[in-house]
């Protein structure tokens, strides 16, 4: 079946990208591409930072990941659920159990993005440990 | 209940008004059209697309992963109104916003492979 043969098609690119990630450090390889954001602008996104991150913890180290985006750390156990999910509901027609989460919380996770978005660019004291790697001197 | 046509008082239960005769059923004010409390049939979600919405803005690094969240989020503000039609349509915008951050994240990657590519032939043409 042409869908079933598309989510092959994604799962593979998914399983490439996790073993390229694992294999190469985005920090020092150059393989992948810098944050067009941080690019054009000097300034860090929420989410600069996030594949080094990934590939800290895929190597077991949670202190690094928690360095380079402590965002991306919180948010990983919820955002996989949620891809597991989706996969399910491709194959089975129905996902995993999903609490309806409400409109209100779903904008305050939006703020939550944005301000540490804006406080990991700020070069004041306690603020500026959230640029990526700040904390360990990455 | 109050005959609509002559203004008798009839019992709440009462097929016709006593006084003048008119069916008081089929002028029961029907069950008003308000959007509260429509019940979705069972097994119909509307997408919301929110891991995809966060995945995108942190994944691809983009701004324009935000109107996806906010999307995401009216999705589910109008489900709980019962806006079901309102829901779908935030739902159909939710998926646009993701699909250009993915655009846009798979066009930068693009563009950074086509630059090394540049870089390496220029390297190599330059020591030539």
């Amino acid at each position: 079946m042409d869908k079933n043969r598309q989510l092959a098609a994604t799962f593979a690119a998914f399983v490439g990208g996790v073993a390229m990630l694992r294999a190469f450090d985005p920090a020092t390889s150059g393989i992948f591409p810098p944050c067009p954001v941080h690019y054009l602008t000097g300034w860090y996104c929420p989410g600069c930072g996030s594949l080094r991150a990934i590939h800290q913890l895929l190597h077991g180290d949670l202190r690094a990941a928690w360095a380079l985006n402590p965002l991306t750390v919180i948010l990983l156990p919820f955002l996989t659920y949620g891809l597991a999910s989706f996969v399910f509901f491709e194959i089975r027609g129905q996902g995993l159990p999903q609490p309806s989460m409400r409109a209100g919380w779903i904008r305050a996770l939006c703020g939550a993005i944005i301000l540490f978005g804006i406080m990991r660019n700020l070069p004041v004291h306690p603020f500026e440990l959230l640029a990526p790697g700040a904390m360990l001197g990455l | 209940m109050f005959c609509s046509q002559c203004g008798a008082n009839n019992a709440d239960t009462a097929m016709v008004c006593a006084q003048c005769g008119r069916n008081l059923q089929a002028v029961t004010p029907a069950t008003p059209l308000q959007p509260t409390g429509i019940i979705l049939p069972p097994g119909t979600t509307v997408q919301n697309y929110l891991v995809f919405a966060i995945l995108t803005t942190v994944f691809c690094c983009l701004p324009t992963g935000i109107p996806a969240i906010i999307y995401a989020a009216q999705v589910n503000g109008k489900l709980q109104a019962g806006d079901v039609a309102g829901a779908q349509i935030a739902s159909k915008n939710a998926k646009m916003w993701c699909l250009i951050s993915l655009g846009l994240g798979i066009g930068c990657m693009a563009l950074y492979a086509i630059l090394i590519m540049v870089g390496v032939l220029s390297g190599i043409h330059q020591n030539r």
